[in-house]
């Protein structure tokens, strides 16, 4: 077939189509990474507590860190149906399954990143009359999301391409819409590799993202963004230091 | 045995001479890490003002007895007194009982490894235990935090993160965030044993002027010349009990053999 043959304007003709499928993708990853995440971190912190919790979270991370997305997704679209009578729409069904899989894999991440804080950490909280809640929460939690940060943007571009086969339930996402332009203008090659530059494209964004938020978590933090959050909060100290200084 | 037979020997400068009332009293401290009993039953009690030096090898017990005081090591039996009021697992019906967060509110604590929150500033360091354990506001927690810096001679530093600071400058921060609680009683676990040897001198300092300022401390320290210096009850802690004590002084004529081996390795 001659080179003339591919019709890479499909591309530009096509190209509300192609954003509408990658925007249907991320509102099914993206709340499903909000969800994914509570979850993750709930079954970390049983699966570092006591029995039976800690086994329970075992065999649900074991399990769901073993199951395909497509799989999943049938499973839960048409599976809950049968069994339960339970009807969700293809974005709910999505949403489910990608939690289903990503909280097991995100609690593995999570579990990793709590242990890497050292015990001294928690003791220095709590020796100085601090909730052990609070201690969690403002000792302990942003000391583990440093280190979980990137692995977490990962996994969101791991469920974004993920997305690709719910196709198999009818998500109108980004590869089920190409397969569908691809089926009356019998263009493939052209349209598969449009896929692909998109996801790619995607993946590098999300990419961005995280490792900006990383680099405003780090001490000091670095980069324009933490630097322009930070810049009135460190005037303010700048002040009270030189008003301290000026009292003997 | 009772660590209470301090007599003020000599009258040093930096001896509190009135004896206040009892801060800390344990009794009957047992612990257990397995099937090891690390503590065997101590006792000790702390005066209002008294600065309480422990001291000994390593594995004698000394750290987990201070971590018992406020709670970090739960003792498996025995009593710990805080202000009379009972934080440990003995006690009778009649005594009132506090938990642990209460008690660590009374006593502060500094580590070997400083244990300085690595994602806050040095102020924030300070200010966040400010905030969370007494509900300060934002602002007085900050006003609060900067004038605890100060007395540690770091209030420059206030918005440097602890990787940034050396590590006599974390300990010294360390201390401020300590004191800034207003605790009843500090202690000092091996504060100095993480340093450079030219850093102790500036942590040792800082010390030396909590302890004029009549705070009373319990430190567990091998810097047995500031030991001498500060101690006003000298406590040696052999195989998990106290095999001997004495008032100021003691570290220059106790008499048990062991102790007196121990000092002489050491200084």
């Amino acid at each position: 077939m001659p080179v003339a043959a591919y019709q890479w304007s499909l591309i530009w003709q096509n190209k509300d189509l192609l954003l509408k499928g990658l925007l249907v993708a991320l509102e099914c990853a993206g709340p499903a990474l909000i969800i994914a995440i509570v979850i993750g971190l709930l079954l970390a912190l049983a699966r570092m507590g006591r029995p039976p919790l800690a086994w329970l979270a075992t065999v649900y991370i074991n399990i769901f860190r073993g199951v395909p997305a497509l799989v999943s997704v049938i499973w839960v679209y048409f599976g809950w149906s049968l069994l339960f009578g339970i009807n969700f729409t293809v974005v709910e069904a999505a949403v489910i399954a990608l939690v289903l899989l990503y909280s097991s894999f995100l609690s593995e991440i999570f579990r990793s990143a709590l242990l890497s804080v050292p015990r001294g950490q928690r003791e220095a909280g709590l020796a100085l009359g601090m909730h052990p809640l609070r201690v969690f929460a403002q000792v302990v939690i942003p000391q583990a999301t440093r280190v979980a940060l990137p692995n977490v943007g990962s996994m969101l571009i791991g469920m974004l391409k993920d997305t690709s086969t719910f196709s198999v339930i009818g998500l109108a996402e980004l590869t089920y819409t190409v397969q569908n332009i691809e089926s009356v203008t019998f263009q493939p090659f052209v349209l598969f590799t449009a896929l692909a530059a998109v996801y790619v494209a995607a993946a590098f964004v999300i990419d961005f993202i995280f490792r900006t938020i990383e680099k405003s978590l780090t001490t000091p933090p670095k980069g324009r963004v933490s630097g322009a959050l930070t810049r009135r909060r460190r005037r303010r100290l700048e002040l009270l230091v030189e008003r301290l200084e000026a009292v003997v | 045995m009772s660590a209470a037979n301090t007599s003020p020997a000599d009258e040093s400068p930096r001896a509190p001479a009135v004896r206040g009332e009892i801060v800390v009293q344990l009794t009957g401290i047992t612990k257990s890490f397995g099937a090891r009993e690390v503590l065997h039953g101590v006792d000790l009690s702390v005066h209002s003002g008294e600065h309480v030096v422990i001291f000994g090898p390593s594995g004698s017990g000394k750290s987990t007895l201070l971590r018992t005081i406020n709670l970090l090591e739960p003792p498996d039996s025995g009593s710990v007194r805080i202000l009379d009021v009972e934080y440990g697992p003995a006690g009778d019906g009649e005594q009132r009982r506090g938990g642990p967060v209460e008690l660590r509110r009374l006593v502060g604590m500094v580590f070997q490894q400083f244990n300085l929150f690595p994602h806050l500033t040095a102020l924030d360091n300070i200010g966040l235990p400010l905030r969370a354990a007494m509900h300060l506001g934002r602002s007085e927690a900050e006003e609060r935090a900067a004038a605890a810096l100060k007395r540690v001679g770091l209030l420059r530093w206030a918005a440097h993160y602890p990787a940034e600071l050396s590590g006599g400058q974390q300990q010294r921060v360390a201390i401020a965030r300590a004191l800034s609680l207003d605790p009843k009683v500090m202690l000092f676990d091996e504060p100095t044993s993480a340093l450079d040897p030219e850093l102790v001198g500036e942590v040792l300092a800082v010390m030396r002027s909590v302890a004029e300022s009549g705070m009373t401390m319990v430190v567990v320290t091998h810097e047995l010349n500031f030991a001498r210096e500060i101690g006003d009850l000298n406590v040696f802690m052999d195989e998990g009990l106290i095999a001997e004590s004495g008032p100021r002084g003691f570290l220059d004529s106790c008499a048990n053999p062991r102790t007196r081996q121990f000092i002489a390795a050491v200084l």
